[in-house]
């Protein structure tokens, strides 16, 4: 019993990690029809951030602040200066720029820091462990899920809340319509970006201390962030939170009940949502 | 499409044979490698640009069906001894075309952005299996592939041979760039196009859309098994890296920066590539780094590519005549 408890954990803290990477990436997908490939780059360079932050400042909670932000401004910098220019060449184009920008990102992170995986260490309360229902476990994986938990909540307060949450909701319906009511779409898109690109980078920067910091760990969340947003529904940030919540449990039941196939189970049901709904759980049809 | 041949240009073709007859006796063998790899990753590109160029779909997952290719090549002569090459070369395309029906059959249920996705997501996939069946793909090691000499009756090729390899190279692969070349111009080849162009059009004309993007998907997927099988043969060994996501940004980075808008854009980018790489990877070790940057200058401002920029340049020569006029679709 306490063993499900246990993975039950392990899957809510995974579940976390991804619903931070995908909701940005799902959000931006919904308002400018945009699939940013360098998403998980974003993820990745929060890590890298944090941990030269670490070791400068040697403060985590600092790291947890200061690399998102960077990632805000450098997500702001890649949608002003490179993917607004190509938008006008058309979606092919958008996919290649932002394909290209993960390679570079990629590229550039294993020049910069090298490509031997990183452990960035915790220290204090959250390397501790506590005492629940009867099992001890970590407090950072708590800590992880509740980060997400709060972001979660905080984006929704924004977005069903207030009023550049509607704008922005409206503008994931259709943006055509938005611009035409006079609300400048272009830089509502911006923010979204530059949010979407901080949260991934704060994922990141999470992510770091439980599965240490590498090149290759954008490649493999990027694949799960994108079977969450093909389960969940491109543009629906619902589906965004049910689908980070299946498949953060499937990965984590999956490595204990089959350990050689557990990635297949998640393509199985990917491969299942594609047959039965294309369109995802929550999609629209197209 | 590619202008018609005019008949000045007829002596051209005799010549530009003897002359690739001839490579072996001019360059020394380390360049004559080159060439032989730039025009395997020639099909390659090819192959890919019949999907991005003219379907216009956007696939991030080409290097699954390279990597089979090379994978099924090397498993088929290493199990069956002494096969003759060009059977085993078959049974690996067979392979390959069943493996592009499988999964066509499943990604071609979504266009546009979610089928870039679900490539690339298949790609991992893919990966994820060789890495994980070290039984048969022998895992992070590889495998080596020692194929037997190929029999013509009067001429015998060994494919250990570096002249060997580039005659079987240029004739099997040229025959299939050729192909494709020939494909483009076929009633399928250019229901394709037109698909692309208004796919709602060609509903109502009464063709059977899904059925000719699966029969292209299949198709291009075969021929870069095939590029893939020649690629393992070439090197007397396969490894993760033919199967890897990093295989296929290297399609897509020699069928942009050569171009998608004509067919010889994608044979430029692949000769570019492989010259550019060897050049830079002499310099530094982050050359994929400057691939990567010149990559995205492409994209944001030479979208049609090498062949593009070719294109536009000689349309602005004095006495360049009808400008525009044969502008590759």
């Amino acid at each position: 019993m306490s063993e499900i408890a246990v993975f039950f954990l392990h899957g809510l803290a995974y579940a976390g990690l991804l619903f931070l990477v995908s909701s940005g990436l799902t959000l931006v997908f919904g308002m400018m029809n945009v699939l940013n490939f360098a998403h998980a780059s974003f993820y990745m360079l929060g890590a890298y951030f944090a941990l030269s932050l670490l070791h400068i400042t040697g403060n985590f909670w600092l790291a947890l602040i200061i690399s998102p932000l960077l990632l805000m401004a450098l997500g702001m910098v890649i949608e002003r200066f490179l993917l607004r220019k190509v938008h006008v060449l058309g979606h092919v184009h958008e996919l290649l720029l932002t394909f290209g920008i993960a390679y570079i990102l990629h590229e550039g992170v294993k020049w910069i820091w090298g490509t031997s995986p990183q452990a960035m260490a915790v220290t204090g309360i959250l390397a501790d462990t506590v005492s629940l229902m009867g099992i001890t476990y970590p407090v950072y994986r708590l800590f992880i899920f509740a980060v997400s938990v709060i972001l979660g909540l905080l984006m929704a307060l924004v977005l069903f809340k207030t009023r550049i949450g509607i704008t922005v909701r409206a503008a994931v319906d259709d943006s055509a319509m938005v611009g035409a009511l006079g609300i400048n779409v272009p830089r509502l898109f911006m923010g979204v970006f530059a949010v979407g690109a901080a949260l991934s980078g704060l994922a990141g920067v999470t992510a770091g201390p439980l599965l240490s910091v590498f090149p290759g760990m954008a490649e493999s969340i990027l694949i799960d962030a994108f079977v969450v947003i093909v389960v969940g529904g491109m543009g629906s940030l619902g589906g965004a939170v049910l689908a980070s919540f299946i498949i953060g449990q499937l990965q984590s039941f999956g490595v204990i009940l089959f350990p050689e196939f557990s990635l297949a189970l998640i393509y199985m049901l990917m491969a299942l949502v594609l047959v039965v709904k294309p369109e995802g759980l929550f999609g629209e049809k197209q | 499409m590619m202008p018609k041949t005019k008949p000045a240009y007829l002596w051209a073709w005799p010549l530009g044979l003897a002359l690739l007859a001839a490579l072996p006796w001019i360059l020394p063998p380390y360049q004559l490698r080159l060439v032989t790899e730039a025009t395997i990753f020639s099909l390659y590109a090819v192959s890919y640009n019949l999907l991005l160029g003219y379907a216009g779909l956007l696939s991030f997952g080409h290097a699954m069906f390279f990597g089979v290719g090379a994978f099924a090549a090397a498993v088929v002569i290493n199990s069956m001894e002494g096969v003759p090459l060009f059977l085993a070369l078959a049974m690996a395309t067979a392979l390959t075309t069943l493996a592009g029906l499988v999964v066509g059959l499943l990604l071609l249920r979504v266009k546009g952005t979610p089928f870039a996705l679900l490539t690339l997501a298949f790609n991992a996939l893919f990966y994820a299996i060789a890495v994980k069946w070290h039984t048969v793909t022998g895992g992070d090691d590889g495998l080596t592939v020692f194929p037997s000499v190929v029999n013509f009756g009067l001429l015998s090729l060994d494919p250990g041979k570096g002249p060997d390899m580039y005659y079987l190279t240029v004739l099997v692969i040229g025959l299939a760039v050729a192909f494709c070349c020939y494909f483009t111009r076929t009633a399928m080849g250019q229901s394709v196009l037109l698909i692309r162009e208004n796919e709602e059009r060609m509903r109502f004309l009464g063709y059977n859309t899904n059925v000719a993007r699966l029969m292209l998907f299949i198709i291009t997927g075969a021929l870069a098994g095939l590029a893939g099988s020649f690629y393992a043969i070439f090197n007397s060994f396969v490894s993760l890296d033919a199967i890897s996501i990093e295989m296929t940004t290297k399609v897509l980075l020699m069928t942009f920066i050569g171009g998608t808008a004509s067919f010889a854009g994608p044979i430029v980018g692949a000769f570019f590539y492989t010259y550019v790489q060897d050049f830079l990877s002499d310099l530094t070790d982050n050359w994929p780094l400057i691939m990567g940057t010149l990559f995205i200058l492409m994209v944001l401002f030479a979208p049609g590519g090498l062949s593009g920029l070719v294109k536009s340049l000689a349309a602005r020569l004095p006495g360049a005549k009808d400008k525009g006029s044969d502008r590759d679709d």
